[in-house]
C-alpha cells in the first residue's frame, strides 16, 4: 500500500474516445462545460482534457510531481503530497493566493474566479480511490489502455518494455521520468512530446531546489546580519562617544561659544 | 461666513475625490461579484496589477527607510538624521497599503493571517508574509514616537528611545529579507519567465534597485512636501541621495550587463521583440539615464534636475517590477493580460490614499523638523558657482533635454514594443490540429460488456444493450451516450447501473433513438426489447 502509484498515458494507444473525461466529471461531479469532450480545456469545472496535438490525441491532467511546486510555494502548506503519489488540495488553508498557479511548470492548477469565496480546483489523481485500494476513475474506464494505472515503478519497466519491443515507434524516453525531478503521470509517445503540447525544455532537478538554495541561507543570514549591524553600531557609537568626550575636554579647557544644540537630534 | 459654508474644493481634492469615488465602486465590485467579475486576471495569468505595482512596488517604497536608518543609527552619519522621518513614514505607509492591496488581491483575504499559524518555510511566499507582518511591526514602532511626541507621552517614547537599536537593526535585516524575497517569488519560473528578466540573481537585483528606488523616492517626497508645505528642503543631503543612486544604480547595470552575457542573452537587449524593447526602455529610464544625469554636479544639486531624475527612477523602476511580472510573463502564458479599469482604479485609489495619509501626517505630526520650517521663496538661492562661472546653457534647459531624451527615448522603445506584442503573443497560440492517428489504439480497444436493464412492469421484455452495436467503430466516441444518465464508472453498489426512470426519453436510448438518427423507440418494441 506504501507504494507510490502512477499514471501511464501511452499517445500510440490512444482513440480520443473521451471516457477519461467523462469520467473525471462523473467522479468529481462536475458540470458540463463544452459542447464536445474535444474542444474543453482544463478549468476550475475540467480537471482532465483530451487534445488533439501534433496528430495524436493526447491527454492533460496534473502530473503529480515527485516534488511538486506548486507544494513548496504554498505559504500557508494547503497543497500536499501524500505518501501514495497524490498531490492534493487542503481547501480550508489557502488564502487564495494562486502562487501555485503561478509556479507550476506545467500550468494545472485552476482557480474559481467566479465565486466570492474561490477555491484551487486541479485532478487529486482519485486519492480517495486510491486508498480503497482502487484505480483512478480515469483508468478504470480506459477501453484501450492508453491510461494505464499502477505502482509508478511498475509503470516504469512497463514503459521501458515497450519501448525496447518497439524501439523503431516510440521517442526513447519516459516523459515524466526526470522532468522537474519525476511525476507521477507518465507519458510515452511516438511523436516528439513537445508536439503533443508537453514542454520539453524543463530542468531535470525539482524546482522547489531554486527557491530553496535562497531560503535555507536565512537563518544564516539573519544571525550573521545582527551580529555584523550590531557590532558596526558598536564601534561607530563608541567613536561618537569618544568624539563628543574630547570635545568637552577640548571646551573645559579653552572656554567658547557652545555649538547650537538641535533638540531635534534627541528623538530616538 | 460661517465655519461650515461651502468652500470651493481645489483642483486636487477634485481629483482625490473622483478617484476615491472610483476606487470604492471598484471596491465593491471587488467583494461582490470575486476576482473574475472584478480584474482581467485569468488561469493563464493568474498575477497581474495588484501584485506587480502595489505589493511590488509599494514595498519597495519602504526601502528609504531602511537605508536611511541604517545609515544614521548603525552608521552614525548623523546628517542624514533630518530627512529619516519622512523616509521612516513613507516605509510604514508603504506596507500599510501593501496589506490593503493583499486584501484585495487574496482570494480569501479573511485568511490573511494564516501564514502565522500554518507553516511552510519552503515557500517564498512564506517568507514573504512574515516580512510583511513583522516589518509592518517594526516600523508601526518606529514611526510611533512622531505620534508620541504629538501627544507628548514621555513613557513610550523612553521606552522606544531605547529600542531603537535593535529595532533598526532588525528593520534592516527584515528588509534586506524582504526586498530581495520578492524578487526570488520569480525564481521558481524558470521556464515561465523571460530570459531577459530570469535570472539566479533576482534577489539581487530586487534588493539593489530598491536601494535606488528608496532614495529617489525619499527625494521626491522632500520636493512634494517642500511645494505643499513649506519644508525646507535639505538639498545638500538629497544630493548626496543622489550620489548614492549614481552607485547603487552603476552597480546595479554592471551585474545586470554581467548576468546577461554570463546567460548568453545579451543580444536579445537589442532584439526588436516586444520583451527587448520593453527591457530597453526600463533600462534607459530607471538605470542608464538617471545615471548620466546624476553623474553631472550641476544637476545633482540643481533643484529641479534632481526632482526629474528621482522622476525617472522611480518610473523605471516601476516598469521594471511590472515587466517582471506580467511583460516577461505574457508569451510563456500564451494570452495578453492588461488591467480591468476595476483594477486600475484600486490601484489609483490606494496611490492616492498613500498621498492623502502621508500630506495628513505630515501636516499634524513631527514628520520635518519643526524649527526649521522656512519660506519656500528664501530657499530659492542660486549657488554661487553658477553666478560666478556662466554655463553655455542653463541648468533646467539641460534638464530638460536630458531628461526628456531618455524619457522620450524610453518611451519610443516601449511603443515599438508594444507593435511586437501581437505578433508574440500569437506565435505562441497557434498549434496545427491534424486529425489524429487511431488506428493502433483501436487494435487495443476492448469493448465494455453487455447490459442487462432490469424490466419494467409494462415493459415487454428485458433490454440487453450491446456497446458492440452502439459503437462507431471508425471513430469512437463514448461521450455521446456518457454523459451524465448513462454513468461510466461502477458503482459501489450494484455492477450495472440501473436508471429508475423511463429510457425512452430523449435523455436516455430516445436521444438517437428518434427516428431520424435511428429507428425510433415508439416504432418496434421487440427492436430492442427481447421477450
Amino acid at each position: 500500500m506504501g507504494d507510490k502509484k502512477g499514471l501511464l498515458l501511452d499517445t500510440t494507444l490512444c482513440i480520443g474516445c473521451g471516457a477519461c473525461y467523462e469520467a473525471c466529471k462523473e467522479r468529481n461531479q462536475l458540470p458540463r462545460t463544452a459542447t464536445h469532450f474535444l474542444e474543453d480545456r482544463l478549468s476550475d469545472q475540467t480537471y482532465t482534457v483530451v487534445k488533439r496535438r501534433g496528430g495524436r490525441f493526447v491527454r492533460q491532467l496534473c502530473m503529480h510531481c515527485e516534488v511538486p511546486t506548486c507544494v513548496s510555494v504554498c505559504p500557508v502548506g494547503a497543497l500536499e503530497k501524500t505518501a501514495m503519489g497524490p498531490v492534493i488540495y487542503h481547501e480550508a488553508r489557502c488564502i487564495g493566493c494562486r502562487y501555485c498557479m503561478l509556479a507550476c511548470p506545467f500550468g494545472i492548477p485552476k482557480y474559481e474566479w467566479r465565486k466570492i469565496l474561490p477555491r484551487v480546483r486541479k485532478c487529486d489523481l482519485c486519492a480517495d480511490r486510491l486508498a480503497a485500494g482502487r484505480p483512478t476513475a480515469c483508468a478504470e474506464v480506459c477501453p484501450t489502455g492508453a491510461t494505464r494505472f499502477g505502482d509508478r515503478q511498475a509503470l516504469i519497466e512497463e514503459a521501458r518494455a515497450r519501448i525496447r519491443a518497439h524501439p523503431q515507434k516510440y521517442v526513447p524516453r519516459i516523459y515524466g521520468l526526470e522532468e522537474v525531478g519525476g511525476t507521477s503521470v507518465l507519458l510515452l509517445s511516438d511523436v516528439p512530446f513537445e508536439r503533443l503540447g508537453y514542454r520539453t525544455d524543463l530542468l531535470s532537478e525539482p524546482l522547489p531546489l531554486l527557491t530553496w538554495q535562497v531560503l535555507q541561507k536565512i537563518p544564516n543570514f539573519v544571525v550573521v546580519g545582527s551580529v555584523l549591524l550590531g557590532g558596526i553600531w558598536w564601534i561607530t557609537n563608541r567613536r561618537r562617544e569618544v568624539q563628543l568626550r574630547e570635545r568637552q575636554q577640548r571646551e573645559l579647557r579653552e572656554p567658547s561659544a557652545p555649538e547650537s544644540a538641535d533638540s531635534w537630534h534627541e528623538e530616538p | 461666513m460661517t465655519r461650515w459654508s461651502f468652500r470651493r474644493p481645489s483642483f486636487w481634492q477634485l481629483v482625490f475625490a473622483v478617484i476615491l469615488g472610483a476606487g470604492l465602486y471598484s471596491t465593491v465590485v471587488r467583494f461582490t461579484g470575486g476576482l473574475g467579475a472584478s480584474t482581467a486576471l485569468s488561469d493563464a495569468f493568474p498575477w497581474g496589477l495588484w501584485v506587480g505595482f502595489d505589493v511590488l512596488c509599494g514595498v519597495a517604497l519602504a526601502a528609504g527607510g531602511f537605508t536611511l536608518s541604517a545609515v544614521v543609527y548603525i552608521f552614525n552619519i548623523e546628517r542624514f538624521r533630518p530627512i529619516i522621518r519622512p523616509t521612516i513614514l513613507t516605509a510604514f505607509l508603504g506596507y500599510v497599503l501593501v496589506i490593503v492591496a493583499l486584501l484585495f488581491d487574496l482570494g480569501r483575504p479573511y485568511r490573511i493571517w494564516h501564514p502565522l499559524v500554518m507553516w511552510n518555510p519552503h515557500s517564498v511566499m512564506f517568507e514573504v508574509a512574515w516580512c510583511v507582518m513583522l516589518y509592518t511591526t517594526v516600523l508601526a514602532l518606529e514611526f510611533s514616537p512622531m505620534v508620541f511626541e504629538r501627544l507628548r507621552l514621555e513613557r513610550p517614547l523612553r521606552i522606544l528611545h531605547a529600542l531603537t537599536v535593535p529595532l533598526v537593526i532588525l528593520g534592516v535585516i527584515l528588509s534586506t529579507l524582504h526586498q530581495s524575497s520578492l524578487g526570488s517569488l520569480y525564481l521558481i519560473v524558470p521556464e515561465k519567465l523571460h530570459p531577459l528578466w530570469y535570472s539566479p540573481l533576482l534577489p539581487i537585483f530586487f534588493f539593489i534597485s530598491a536601494i535606488a528606488l528608496g532614495c529617489a523616492m525619499t527625494i521626491f517626497e522632500s520636493f512634494l512636501s517642500y511645494r505643499a508645505f513649506r519644508k525646507r528642503l535639505e538639498i545638500d543631503l538629497l544630493s548626496d541621495l543622489g550620489k548614492v543612486i549614481v552607485v547603487t544604480l552603476a552597480v546595479y547595470l554592471v551585474l545586470k550587463v554581467q548576468d546577461l552575457a554570463g546567460r548568453g542573452v545579451l543580444s536579445r537587449v537589442l532584439e526588436p521583440t516586444y520583451e527587448g524593447r520593453m527591457f530597453l526602455a526600463e533600462m534607459l529610464l530607471g538605470v542608464i539615464g538617471p545615471i548620466l544625469l546624476l553623474s553631472l554636479r550641476r544637476i545633482r544639486t540643481d533643484h529641479f534636475g534632481l526632482f526629474v531624475s528621482a522622476v525617472l527612477v522611480v518610473l523605471g523602476f516601476i516598469m521594471n517590477r511590472l515587466n517582471v511580472s506580467i511583460t516577461g510573463m505574457e508569451a510563456s502564458s500564451g494570452v495578453s493580460y492588461f488591467p480591468s479599469w476595476t483594477e486600475l482604479s484600486v490601484t489609483l485609489m490606494i496611490v492616492a490614499l498613500g498621498f492623502a495619509l502621508f500630506g495628513a501626517a505630515a501636516k499634524y505630526l513631527p514628520v520635518f523638523p519643526e524649527t526649521e520650517r522656512l519660506l519656500a521663496s528664501s530657499l530659492v538661492e542660486p549657488p554661487a558657482v553658477a553666478v560666478l562661472r556662466r554655463p553655455w546653457i542653463g541648468t533646467t534647459p539641460l534638464v530638460l533635454i536630458l531628461g526628456g531624451l531618455f524619457f522620450i527615448g524610453a518611451m519610443g522603445s516601449a511603443y515599438s514594443g508594444l507593435q511586437h506584442r501581437e505578433r508574440t503573443l500569437a506565435a505562441v497560440s497557434t498549434r496545427e490540429e491534424s486529425e489524429p492517428q487511431i488506428a493502433e489504439g483501436l487494435k487495443h480497444l476492448e469493448v465494455p460488456p453487455d447490459v442487462t436493464f432490469p424490466q419494467g412492469e409494462a415493459s415487454p421484455g428485458p433490454v440487453i444493450f450491446r456497446h458492440a452495436s452502439h459503437l462507431n467503430w471508425e471513430r469512437p466516441d463514448c461521450t455521446i451516450c456518457h454523459h451524465e444518465p448513462f454513468r461510466l464508472l461502477k458503482a459501489s453498489g450494484s455492477a450495472a447501473s440501473s436508471p429508475a426512470r423511463d429510457l425512452h426519453d430523449e435523455r436516455h436510448c430516445g436521444r438517437c433513438h428518434d427516428g431520424r438518427t435511428s429507428f425510433s423507440v415508439k416504432e418496434d418494441c421487440t427492436a430492442c426489447h427481447r421477450p
